[in-house]
């Protein structure tokens, strides 16, 4: 009983400040969410040239200024934000829910099998992810299905990994055991044992692996085999900006900040684990 | 170098924990408290030690030699540790370096607190380990190729390395068969002439042993203190006499089995371990219902091992395992570690009622059998990890018993327990074997529980 309130007492202290970096987080991400959910809709069209306008400042007509065919930046943001969220989540889902069940089922079945997918593993980790994304991109610059390929077989190992290394050990241990001796099947320990222990571990990787696939396809347009103009999109419309840094430095920087505004809510969502 | 501890309470959010406890200690007259789980004689070590979780604080005197302990800051406290005060820790073979050789961690400690340069950390690392029997071949080694008894005095030298001269052994014979024990109560004894020991445990025989001052705590009081064979051999607070008769050695034999009754599970010429190293060999067992057969040695002999054999958790090498014709749920364990045999996320109700729904058990059932393992309903809506373990034990055996077993696998069932707390579960085990017919293997290192309870009695021993 003691040791109980001990514990509680104990971790109180950083388990609260844990929550509020998490609060914190969670608000700019919802705040993200909301610009690429609504933003496309009150704004104006980002294909819109304003050729009398071209690097508008910002704060005028269009509140974050135009580009240099005089786009407002504002519009574009918000559908290049929708293409970003839209495609990392997709991205990420696609990775880790077979990731994370050949995980389970090479950590359950061991032999051959978890032999066999580990091998595999191996072989995609020892080629950089980005690298493998730019193998694929460079087959169809510019097809969104084929970065999205790229992007996820290069996501997957991670949590292939990870979930397979947490659920071999859970799977080791007394509990197990105990479950099994007590007639329940993969199911329930499956659902009761294993996943209440990789599940939390496995939303910190998938916090990450939001922003890292944003990252990715930003780089990729960045360095002209991403996304294609005129799509808007973070990377290449700091590709599109970054001539006219001199001019207008804020203008390139705005897309910069997107990114590292949903880097920052992923890590202080991810960050600090309660435990 | 003597330890004064006067009027010291300990109070957290929910209240007072530890109720003002007046205790003494010197060198020559150790300090050892006893009582159960949650008893608060851990955090009185956590109090002289300055090591109290966040939100507790500490009221009282607690002086050593001149100095008041509970009024220094923090980083003075800290200053203290290893110099003036050292902590053996709970099972010290966890909390040696593994990637460390034996020597140089203790060299390390001269090194690193006293700044001795390296070749004399060295010489004085050999010295104090030479003076606990460890000589050249046991420092190189690391930690995880030491006996438990051998770690622990490698963690007694790095306690002494930096010249503490008091030192507070928390639970230090957890996980020690008895000769490690008896060699562990020799050891620390020693230490107690020229150091002042405070130690805590719920070991009576070590208790025994250390001598000096024996405190009984119990719900963070001091119920009874005094010279330890006093203390110990009249005891005079009710709880101190339940903890003393505690001991198996002092429990009612064991009844003998039904005759005629039915051998649930046989091992024929049984043989288990690893080609270099054979735990045991040619091995005959045999369980019958009704009757609790005992297994002991020391730690690491094969004994949970031949549990496991005969459970069919594991092939043996050679020999056959014969289990009577029944659904294999009917063979079951009961584990060392009680939290470690739960989903820790998961309501005891929850554990049992996947169970129940599993083997379409009526939740009626479950309810006079938790009454008669002693289990309050309320306990059913908290977590493995909220009950005490005596208690998560009982809920293990309950788990069981929903499945109506034949065998039983009682691995180092209660030697996590104190001895109060071991009795009671034992006592209900003993009252299921004689209800019901179960048949138990029941795998201990204390010799003086298989004796009490067992009507046959295996050793395995290490062989060479």
């Amino acid at each position: 009983m003691s040791d109980m309130v001990l514990d509680a007492a104990s971790a109180m202290p950083r388990a609260r400040r844990a929550v509020s970096t998490r609060i914190a987080g969670a608000a700019i991400l919802l705040a993200l969410v909301a610009f690429a959910a609504f933003g496309p809709l009150l704004a104006i069209d980002p294909a819109r040239q304003d050729l009398r306008n071209m690097l508008a400042p910002m704060g005028g007509e269009y509140l974050l200024g135009t580009d240099h065919l005089g786009r407002s930046i504002l519009a574009r943001l918000a559908h290049a934000a929708r293409l970003s969220l839209g495609f990392a989540t997709l991205a990420l889902l696609a990775a880790a829910i077979p990731g994370t069940l050949l995980g389970v089922i090479a950590a359950w079945s061991g032999g051959w099998i978890d032999r066999a997918l580990s091998i595999l593993a191996d072989m995609i980790l020892a080629l950089p992810g980005l690298l493998l994304v730019l193998v694929l991109a460079a087959f169809a610059p510019g097809d969104i299905r084929v970065l999205f390929m790229g992007v996820s077989v290069a996501l997957w190992v991670e949590f292939f990994r990870v979930a397979r290394a947490s659920a071999a050990g859970v799977l080791a241990s007394p509990e197990v055991e105990a479950a099994r001796l007590l007639g329940f099947g993969p199911a329930h320990i499956v659902r009761r044992h294993v996943a209440p222990r990789i599940v939390p571990v496995l939303a910190t990787l998938a916090a990450f692996g939001v922003g890292g696939a944003v990252v990715t396809i930003s780089t990729l347009s960045f360095i002209h085999v991403g996304v294609r103009p005129p799509t808007p999109e973070w990377g290449n419309m700091i590709v599109e900006l970054l001539p006219y840094f001199e001019e207008a430095p804020a203008h390139a920087l705005a897309p910069a900040g997107c990114i590292f505004l949903l880097l920052i809510a992923l890590n202080l969502l991810a960050g600090q684990d309660p435990r | 170098m003597s330890l004064l501890i006067e009027d010291l309470s300990v109070a957290g959010p929910q209240g007072r924990i530890i109720h003002g406890v007046s205790l003494s200690a010197a060198p020559g007259a150790p300090l050892t408290l006893i009582g159960e789980t949650g008893s608060g004689k851990s955090l009185v070590a956590a109090a002289v030690m300055g090591t109290l979780p966040a939100g507790l604080s500490a009221t009282g005197r607690v002086r050593l030699e001149e100095t008041e302990l509970l009024t220094l800051p923090p980083a003075a406290r800290r200053g203290l540790w290893g110099r003036r005060i050292a902590l053996l820790p709970q099972e010290p073979w966890l909390s040696l370096d593994p990637t460390m050789k034996a020597g140089p961690q203790v060299e390390e400690v001269l090194g690193l607190v006293r700044d001795e340069a390296p070749a004399a950390a060295r010489r004085g690392a050999t010295r104090l380990l030479a003076a606990l029997g460890l000589g050249a071949q046991a420092t190189s080694r690391y930690p995880f190729q030491l006996s438990g008894g051998m770690a622990q005095r490698v963690a007694i030298a790095a306690t002494q390395a930096a010249g503490a001269t008091l030192l507070l052994a928390d639970e230090p014979t957890k996980g020690l068969d008895e000769a490690l024990r008896d060699e562990l109560a020799d050891t620390l004894r020693a230490r107690a002439a020229a150091a002042t020991v405070l130690t805590i445990t719920h070991d009576i025989a070590l208790a025994r042993a250390l001598g000096g001052t024996v405190a009984v705590m119990l719900e963070g009081r001091v119920v009874e203190s005094g010279p330890a064979a006093e203390v110990l051999d009249t005891p005079r607070h009710a709880y101190t006499r339940r903890l003393v008769a505690a001991d198996p050695s002092r429990w009612p034999p064991a009844d003998p089995a039904p005759p005629g009754a039915a051998t649930v599970v046989s091992g024929r010429g049984l043989a288990c371990g690893f080609r270099a190293r054979r735990l045991f060999s040619d091995l005959h067992i045999d369980v019958r219902a009704g009757e609790i057969v005992a297994v002991s040695g020391p730690s690491g002999c094969g004994k949970t091992t031949l549990g496991n054999a005969l459970l069919g958790l594991m092939r043996p090498a050679a020999g056959t395992v014969a289990r009577s014709e029944a659904a294999p749920t009917r063979f079951q364990k009961l584990y060392q570690d009680p939290p470690a045999a739960f989903a820790p996320h998961a309501t005891l109700r929850t554990a049992l009622a996947d169970l129940a729904r599993r083997h379409d058990v009526p939740w009626a059932r479950i309810a006079p059998l938790l009454a008669r393992l002693r289990l309050s309903p309320a306990l059913l809506d908290r977590l493995p990890g909220q009950i005490s373990g005596g208690e998560l034990q009982r809920f293990a055996l309950a788990r069981v018993l929903l499945l109506d077993p034949l065998f039983l696998f009682a691995d180092e069932a209660t030697s996590r327990l104190d001895p109060v707390t071991q009795q009671e579960v034992m006592e209900l085990l003993r009252a299921q074997v004689t209800e019901r017919g179960l048949g138990v293997l029941l795998v201990t290192h204390e010799t003086a529980l298989a004796k009490a309870v067992a009507v046959r009695h295996v050793m395995l021993g290490v062989e060479p």
